[in-house]
């Protein structure tokens, strides 16, 4: 980390952030609120985030396919609810079934980004966009029994939006929940968080966590040595989509809802420019570059809402947000060195 | 006869490395001038430079002066050459693979109808097929050759795919200069002979050529003059009558202080490894159909020119590439290639690419070191309950690690320095320090001392004689450095065309080096 | 072994992808309960609709450069092209020249910023395609939702939302409405032929012919093949390339203005969003992959897929009781073509390289 330089996205989007607090404070906002939520919101996305780096650095490139491991947990929460599990357990459960569906998609996924290494992500971004209206059926036809998540009437199969209110709803976001004068502190998120946080540390410090490092860094050398590449990449993409399966568990958690249907279709998008503004150029990516990524965008989303409706125009939060999130991909394509061994 | 190109005092380098030095070089309207020289004389330079290939003004361009026909010229890029009337026939076809040949020999001059001429320009215009297939054909059989101008590239044999790039080239009414490098390479004796006589051909029309080839007896036939590079100098020139191949093998190779690092001595005549009818499929560097034997404890030298199969020996043996044939390592026949299971069994590559195979540039010292023993064997593991998970010990790796760097003597300011920092030099005894690791019985070393400044690569022979000695370990030097094969090793193995086509001794003399090398046959030199 | 190789060499062929349209259409069609002359002419209406942006497509693949998801930007242009001419009210055949005009010039621009940044992304063309597509996109939307009515000022105070600023989610686009499509249409029975637009796309197809078989298609096609090799032929490759996306865009800006013209009206902000993959699979359907592409896979995809695309939702109706079901298969279908023909393509590449 001694070496953790500031590249232009980030200073472009530290000064961006300034300038909103400077505005919120102008118009008088509440800033202790907005750092409260900044906390929440940071977990909240930081664990899609994290769950990009393993295929990161094993030279996946930018995991847009996302959506095969949010899927995974969203069919995980929707059978924790379908059994009526409720508060921790029903959390854990979900956790549960969410690990072990997770692990069947990312190994088939894995798979097929095997077969077209080097363009992982273009593949990745279809390979996302396809499986969600594959999955509409299974919304549509699978015989969810609970009739919380079903369509109240008219309808056929689960309703889009099913409420957590009775199941787990902010489950991990008043755990422990301290409070220090208007400050809140929410312990039990930050603690899940650091905990996925230390496991994707000691992951990289195993025998297969350098090799996945070596396969990332120089693929041909670690041919050379003796590496099952396949293999290396397999075990990265599988652990990406395990995480990325706990990251929308936890991420129903705190906005109170599952969505489905349509939903993950854009969700790749958003956490991919986050690592990016965090300092990483799509190849071997830090934890720390993802969290400070998180936290940066999601401030700056957080301060831009109310200030753009204090100025009249509301879809200007919406259209900034899809303007940073696609330039900052962008500019990271264009800078990008060329690997190796495809150069 | 004018002089069509002149070269006065052309300097070229790449990052300070001399390329090129002080080449001064004519070339008359007709004449037909050879150029000979090994890997690394500068002839791939010089053509870049004649054919203002791009990667020279990227590289800081060159100093001195080129005139063509006359005029001053510094190319920017392909495209003026050919403009001026400069052509080239490369040595790894330049044709485009999805078209026909009609297409590929008509490519950029095809003909247009004069209606859309007018309306568009040229470059809009509708193009003729069916008269371009006709010139096409009329070309093809200018040179004897019978194909039928709709077939693709891609479904061609070679040996037509070079005839197809010259007629793509005599096709041009603007021709002046026609470069040909290794044009006979892939030719069986007829279509060299059938090539040889249409170049005959074209020197009668008044077009200059230069000729670059290995094959001594055909630039000796055919030529009117040969300039000899050797190290990116111009060290001699032949006019016709005075052309011998013994010369231009002499001047190729040069006279080198032969100063034998290793002594000589008896060797016991028991294979480590045995290779038959071994090939492997490397991209430009095949080797097919190899028959050798390794013996245990000697260092053996493996040459060739460039393209001819000596780095590809190591790979096949760690399925980089696809292997074929049989292999018997230590009397026992390797059923499949693995690199693990080979690494395992004792064997280890020093490769020749050290940026793109041999080092993790982004890490330490100390996990490039440790880095193959702790994957493939286990080693450096901390022993807990979490074995199965190995995590490093890291008072383990330093002892090693620094016991590594004191013996091999690897400058740097912490084992945690990151590689690429380090100099070409120590970034190769990283590369050996990790080959010692593993203790390998056979090690396959391919240009030990590449990009190593001078003081360095005596230490890295050193090394590798040293490692050999003490450790009884087997080593196989790939190497395009001759003067240092024959300096550390016992036997050296001369490769042409993917096959070993003789094994000399390392105190055989220069002439007999160069002749082999060029795959010249009946040259009288002792077999061992 | 042998019968993986069969199997393989069956998904490579270029028939494979057309043949399952045309199976699964089939049965669509047979269960949807739809008339045939409804399906021809809704596919009729399709082909004149989207065809031209289909045929945009066509060149970039030619070039290598991949499927051009970024044809979005060329539909883009138009828009804002049209968008002027009507914020200043520039009416009838005039207003369409104008906004012909200005959408060209547009294109021309942003087809070369496109190309300029292709040329830096050399092998990750596609995935910089789209990421361009959704960046132009909220562009788009800054200027037309924030910046008309504030920074820029509108004479023509109808197209501006209530609160005065923004334009307005549909525009209507009755001036222009089906001027050309009612020209020369006529009918057999039920058939409606409307001959005029048939012949423009027709035209469209034949001008890429014409510039596919023209010296600088001939290097267009050489790029395409190897752009190393190209090079040392004498071509200068990153400007072909530039070229190229710049024809693309523009291609795509009448093709667009085809597809507005048809429907009459104009949905600011979504009437370009699925144009690229709609034409992107509507192109591999008719057997073109990401390496080759050819103006009959063009002609051949559009009425292949959108014949699938018209009966499916019909189809789930009737099977399932449920439209929504035909919704999802066709989103399915739209994708899945597209990332199967990545992954195989892709994986031939691996193969061979």
């Amino acid at each position: 980390m001694k070496n953790y330089r500031l590249k232009p996205p980030q200073i472009i989007i530290s000064a961006f952030l300034i300038l909103l607090i400077g505005l919120s404070y102008i118009l008088h906002m509440d800033l202790v609120v907005l750092m409260n939520e900044s906390m929440v919101k940071l977990v909240m996305n930081g664990v899609l985030v994290l769950s990009l780096i393993p295929m990161l650095n094993v030279g996946a490139g930018m995991n847009f396919g996302l959506p095969v491991g949010i899927i995974g947990g969203l069919v995980g929460m929707c059978l924790a609810v379908n059994f009526r599990m409720t508060g921790f357990y029903g959390f854990f459960m979900a956790i549960l079934f969410t690990l072990m569906i997770c692990t069947l998609l990312g190994w088939i996924y894995g798979l097929i980004l095997n077969r077209v290494k080097g363009r992982e992500e273009i593949a990745g971004i279809f390979i996302g966009f396809s499986f969600i209206p594959l999955m509409n059926y299974f919304w549509t036809l699978a015989p969810f029994q609970n009739r919380e998540m079903l369509y109240p009437i008219g309808g056929q199969g689960l309703r889009p939006k099913i409420s957590l209110e009775n199941y787990f709803n902010h489950i991990l976001d008043n755990y422990g929940l301290i409070s220090i004068g208007n400050i809140e502190i929410p312990v039990g998120l930050i603690v899940i968080f650091a905990i996925i946080c230390l496991f994707l540390y000691l992951y990289f410090r195993t025998k297969i966590g350098r090799a996945t490092i070596a396969v990332g860094e120089n693929e041909a050398f670690a041919k050379l040595s003796g590496i099952n590449i396949s293999q290396t990449r397999l075990i990265a993409i599988i652990i990406s989509t395990i995480i990325a399966g706990f990251g929308i568990c936890i991420y129903a958690q705190s906005y109170g809802f599952i969505q489905l249907y349509d939903e993950p279709l854009s969700m790749a998008f958003p956490a991919v420019s986050a690592i990016l503004i965090g300092g990483s150029t799509g190849k071997k990516t830090f934890i720390f570059e993802a969290i400070l990524g998180t936290y940066l965008l999601q401030s700056m989303y957080l301060l831009s809402v109310p200030i753009a409706n204090e100025i009249l125009v509301p879809e200007l939060t919406e259209i900034l947000r899809t303007f940073i999130t696609y330039g900052i991909i962008l500019y990271a394509l264009l800078v990008r060195e060329r690997r190796g061994i495809y150069s | 006869m004018e002089n069509i190109l002149e070269i006065v005092n052309l300097n070229k380098s790449y990052n300070g490395i001399p390329a090129l030095s002080n080449i001064n070089l004519s070339v008359k309207a007709g004449e037909i001038h050879g150029i000979v020289g090994a890997n690394g004389s500068g002839k791939t330079t010089l053509m870049n430079i004649l054919f203002g290939n791009p990667i020279i003004r990227e590289t800081g361009g060159y100093q001195g002066q080129i005139s063509f026909r006359g005029n001053k010229v510094n190319f920017k890029n392909c495209a003026e050459a050919i403009r001026q009337g400069i052509g080239m026939v490369h040595q790894e076809f330049a044709l485009i693979p999805d078209m026909t040949v009609g297409e590929n020999i008509k490519l950029g001059r095809e003909n247009t109808h004069s209606l859309t001429d007018r309306l568009f320009g040229r470059k809009y215009s509708f193009i003729d097929r069916k008269q371009d297939y006709e010139n096409a054909g009329q070309t093809l059989r200018r040179l004897g050759i019978s194909v039928d101008v709709g077939i693709k590239i891609i479904n061609l044999s070679v040996n037509i795919r070079q005839f197809i790039e010259i007629a793509r080239e005599i096709d041009r009414t603007d021709l002046k200069l026609l470069i040909l490098d290794e044009p006979t390479a892939v030719l069986n004796k007829n279509d060299g002979l059938k090539l040889i006589e249409i170049l005959k051909d074209m020197s009668d029309h008044k077009i200059g050529i230069i000729f670059i080839s290995h094959r001594l007896e055909e630039v000796q036939y055919v030529c009117d003059k040969v300039s000899v590079l050797r190290d990116g100098k111009l060290v001699s020139q032949y006019a016709k009558g005075n052309i011998y191949v013994n010369n231009l093998a002499q001047d190729m190779i040069g006279h080198t202080i032969n100063k034998a690092a290793a002594e000589k001595r008896e060797m016991e005549n028991k294979p480590v490894i045995t290779f038959k009818d071994f090939s492997v499929k490397m991209p430009g560097e095949e080797v097919k159909n190899l028959n050798l034997s390794v013996y245990k404890g000697e260092i053996l030298g493996l040459t060739s020119l460039s393209g001819h199969g000596k780095l590809a020996l190591g790979y096949g043996m760690m399925d980089m590439y696809p292997v074929d044939g049989e292999v018997y390592f230590e009397d026992k026949k390797l059923v499949k290639m693995n690199a693990r299971t080979n690494i395992i069994k004792g064997m280890y590559v020093l490769p020749d690419d050290r940026q793109g195979l041999g080092i993790l540039a982004d890490q330490s010292l100390e996990s490039n070191i440790i880095f193959t023993g702790n994957q493939i064997k286990n080693m450096f593991i901390r022993d807990s309950a979490f074995n199965f998970l190995g995590f490093i010990d890291h008072r383990k790796t330093n002892l090693h690690v620094y016991k590594m760097m004191l013996d091999l003597d690897i400058k740097c300011t912490s084992i945690k320095q990151k590689v690429k920092e380090l100099s070409g030099g120590n970034q190769q005894k990283v590369c050996i320090a990790r080959a010692l690791t593993v203790d390998p019985k056979l090690l396959f070393v391919a240009e030990p001392t590449r990009g190593i400044d001078i003081s360095a690569k005596e230490k890295i022979l050193n090394m590798l004689i040293e490692i050999n000695r003490s450790r009884n370990t087997t080593i196989i030097i790939a190497s395009s450095e001759l003067d240092e094969l024959k300096r550390v090793c016992d036997r050296i193995a001369v490769m042409v065309e993917g096959k070993i086509f003789k094994i000399l001794s390392p105190d055989s003399s220069d002439v007999d080096f160069g002749l082999v090398l060029s795959g010249e046959e009946g040259v009288d030199c002792e077999k061992l | 072994m042998r019968i993986k190789e069969e199997a393989s060499r069956l998904l490579d062929s270029e028939y494979m992808v057309p043949a399952i349209f045309i199976i699964l259409s089939y049965f669509a069609w047979q269960f949807s309960g739809l008339t045939g002359s409804f399906v021809f002419n809704q596919v009729v209406t399709r082909f004149i609709r989207d065809g031209i942006l289909v045929l945009s497509l066509i060149i970039p693949v030619v070039a290598g450069m991949g499927l051009n998801f970024a044809i979005t930007v060329g539909a883009m242009a138009i828009q804002t092209a049209l968008l002027i001419v009507i914020a200043y009210q520039v009416e009838g055949i005039k207003g369409i020249l104008l906004a012909i005009i200005i959408g060209v010039l547009l294109s021309l621009v942003l087809g070369y910023v496109i190309g300029r940044i292709l040329n830096r992304v050399k092998g990750k063309e596609m995935i910089t395609t789209i990421i361009i597509g959704f960046l132009f996109n909220s562009i788009y939307q800054l200027i037309f939702l924030v910046g008309f009515g504030t920074f820029i000022p509108v004479a023509n105070k109808e197209i501006i939302l209530t609160r005065g600023i923004g334009v307005r989610n549909t525009v209507d686009l009755g001036m222009y409405r089906n001027t050309i499509d009612k020209l020369g249409l006529f009918k057999i029975g039920e058939l409606e032929i409307p001959l005029f637009m048939i012949i423009i796309v027709l035209l469209f197809a034949a001008i890429i012919f014409y510039i596919l078989h023209t010296r600088f298609g001939q290097e267009v096609k050489a790029v395409g093949s190897n752009m190393q090799t190209s090079e040392i032929l004498g071509i200068n490759t990153d400007m072909i390339r530039i070229k190229v996306m710049i024809l693309s865009t523009i291609l795509a800006a009448f093709g667009q203005l085809a597809y507005l013209q048809n429907i009459g009206m104009f949905d600011v902000y979504t009437a370009h969003m699925n144009a690229d993959i709609i034409s992107c699979a509507a192109l591999l359907a008719g057997g073109a992959s990401i390496k080759k592409a050819r103006i009959r896979h063009a002609l051949m995809g559009i009425f292949l897929f959108h014949t699938l695309f018209i009966v499916s939702p019909q189809a789930g109706q009737n099977l399932f009781n449920n439209a929504a079901l035909g919704e999802y298969f066709r989103s399915f279908v739209a994708y899945g073509t597209i990332a199967l023909a990545l992954i195989i393509n892709i994986k031939n590449e691996n193969k061979f390289s």
